[in-house]
């Protein structure tokens, strides 16, 4: 590729946005942050790129290597943000302590992560999200959930289904079968790709007796409403997941009262790789976009890493994704039309005066960056797309 | 808009579709329209409330990543090949094959040098996972030729009876993967449509166990 033609292009993974779908995404982030403050959340902004070392050490393999690294002026390695909860535990962690717990921040803005891939793999993604810190209740977890739901049918989804897990079930069960430490984490990792066919290959090949198999390879099969709690807590032996079931069936009597179990489904077999998860682990998804348009969990332990003990929970909405539905399940939003003003040398002062009147009162004007005749005014309005034209002659 | 009763299911062209079409019926899915030799692409099986779909085997991860099928019944080669973020569900057991290594008869092992396949990345990982030094060149088919006009040392293909090969004075060197069809889904529709998957994918599993071998 010559250098003329390379200034021409974006890297690979990132995008321009044109004048109506930018403006749509920008509605977009509005209203979910709209939806935020409702709901009592206060919005928290944080630098793009902060010291590698407040990231690295807390982040899963799977991560770290998805990281934009780079060095400053004196050799210190930065990272750009790869996620908004680790920036945020940060903040309350130095900032916040003082506040009365439980805190509820929310944020918005662009992530970056090295992406592979042929298509549709974006480096850059946007998202809005809430931490709800210093309370491990069972209504803290439902509340961000209840949140969520709140959200997505405020822009306009209505298909759309949530499924719930618990990171310590399945670590739970696993422990209790004494499955070996390395052989934990593959099997994690085939549940968080739902690859079924590598998971029984893979446990069917263990020194387990047939019944702990049989249990495991139960577990994708554990979804649905409440009732799986029950099949679930048969599945593992001695107690060792009640707390998990006893907490997802919390929070699900919340949500409940909520009412937001309609889009609700218990899924024991979902788990989020990244590792500061402890708790409740949950997902948005809709028909026909084979990415999550939300998740989150809870992370207990986080903060601690940046010395503030504090539970947290949370979630973060890919408005790249939400945007990418609503394109194709409902109309652009219609921008109001544009004005355009154009004007006599003589009327220049008054022209400028007559479109800041019409812009107070919240209209689209366009003025005209120079005196033209009547006539010649008119056809540059209609040239520019305006819907009316106005002249001052 | 998405229709929460419907499931849309894309399935192989080619070699692939009677052992798949097989397993349906298997499973209580009447699909005997799909088996007459018409140019349609689309079949509706009304009264399971499926669509099929009929699509080239590379490109049937794709219908199901983009939603357009929520799910989709593809050899595990292609899969390797192209690593999307599908879920894979089940291991259907139709049309086992290898995803092979091979050679000219009496080369000896593959130590490195020119590679056609129609596999660059899976072939790519795999030489480098060895540490071997791989050049790899991309064909869309008849992958035997290269060798016979030197235009690689190797192949990696897919090998079932191995007939092929020795016509052509080739040998199976290495075995890369064992491969057979395996049932994915977009995860959109695994979420949404949960008790419909759960459904078809219950009743594939029960008749999918018995093995429904085919040559490849």
């Amino acid at each position: 590729m010559n250098e003329k033609l390379r200034r021409l292009l974006t890297p690979e993974g990132v995008r321009d946005l044109l004048p109506e779908m930018a403006a749509w995404k920008r509605e977009l982030e509005k209203k979910i942050q709209a939806s935020f403050s409702r709901w009592g959340y206060g919005e928290v902004s944080t630098p793009a790129f902060e010291y590698g070392a407040n990231f690295v050490d807390e982040m899963k393999a799977e991560l770290t290597d998805k990281v934009y690294r780079f060095l400053d002026e004196r050799g210190r390695m930065l990272v750009l943000r790869p996620d908004f909860t680790l920036p945020l535990a940060r903040v309350v962690a130095t900032h916040l302590t003082a506040n009365p717990m439980p805190l509820r921040l929310c944020y918005g803005g662009d992530i970056y992560r090295y992406a592979h891939g042929e298509q549709g793999k974006q480096r850059v993604v946007t998202q809005a999200g809430v931490e709800l810190i210093g309370s491990d209740c069972a209504g803290a977890d439902a509340e961000v959930i209840a949140l969520a739901v709140d959200v997505l049918q405020d822009l306009g989804l209505n298909e759309f289904t949530f499924c719930l897990g618990h990171a310590g079930f399945l670590e739970g069960m696993l422990a209790a079968y004494e499955v070996a430490a390395t052989e934990r984490e593959t099997i994690k990792f085939y549940f968080n790709n739902k690859d079924f066919v590598s998971l029984k290959k893979l446990v069917e090949s263990l020194p387990l007796d047939g019944s702990a198999k049989e249990a495991i390879l139960r577990i994708p099969g554990l979804r649905g409403g409440k009732e799986v709690l029950t099949e679930a807590a048969r599945l593992v032996p001695g107690g060792a997941a009640d707390e998990p079931l006893r907490l997802l069936a919390e929070v699900w009597e919340v949500l409940s009262d909520y009412g937001a179990t309609e889009h609700l489904t218990l899924d024991l077999g979902l788990v989020r790789m990244l590792d500061y998860y402890t708790g409740m682990v949950f997902e948005g998804y809709t028909g026909g976009l084979g990415y999550a348009l939300c998740g989150g969990g809870r992370y207990d332990q986080l903060l601690g890493h940046f010395g503030s003990q504090s539970p947290a929970v949370g979630f973060a909405i890919n408005v790249d994704h939400v945007l990418k539905v609503l394109q194709r399940t409902s109309e652009m939003p219609t921008e109001r039309e544009l004005l355009f003003v154009g004007y006599s040398k003589a009327r220049r002062a008054a022209a400028f005066a007559e479109a800041a009147r019409l812009r107070q009162q919240g209209e689209r004007v366009l003025v005209d960056v120079q005196e033209r005749s009547q006539e010649a005014a008119r056809a540059e309005g209609e040239r520019l797309g305006a819907a009316k034209a106005i002249y001052l002659g | 808009m998405v229709n929460k009763d419907w499931l849309t299911v894309a399935l192989a062209k080619g070699r692939m579709l009677p052992p798949a079409l097989e397993l349906f019926e298997k499973a209580g899915i009447g699909c005997g329209q799909l088996r007459e030799t018409s140019r349609k692409l689309v079949f509706t099986v009304e009264e399971h409330k499926l669509r099929f779909i009929l699509a080239k085997p590379m490109d049937i991860p794709t219908y199901v990543e983009y939603g357009v099928a929520d799910l989709g019944v593809v050899g595990k080669d292609v899969l390797m090949e192209q690593e999307k973020e599908l879920y894979e569900l089940l291991d259907l057991k139709i049309g086992p094959c290898r995803l092979s290594v091979a050679q000219k008869c009496g080369s000896g092992k593959f130590k490195g040098g020119y590679v056609a396949t129609k596999y660059p990345r899976v072939a790519d990982r795999y030489f480098q996972g060895q540490g071997k030094q791989a050049e790899v060149i991309k064909l869309h088919g008849s992958i035997e030729l290269a060798p016979l006009l030197n235009l690689a040392d190797a192949i990696v293909d897919l090998v079932s009876t191995g007939k092929t090969l020795i016509e052509h004075h080739l040998e199976e060197v290495e075995v890369i993967a064992e491969i057979t069809s395996r049932l994915v889904a977009n995860p959109g529709s695994y979420q949404v449509k949960g008790t419909r998957v759960t459904d078809l994918l219950q009743r594939l599993e029960a008749v999918s166990a018995e093995g429904v071998a085919a040559p490849c």
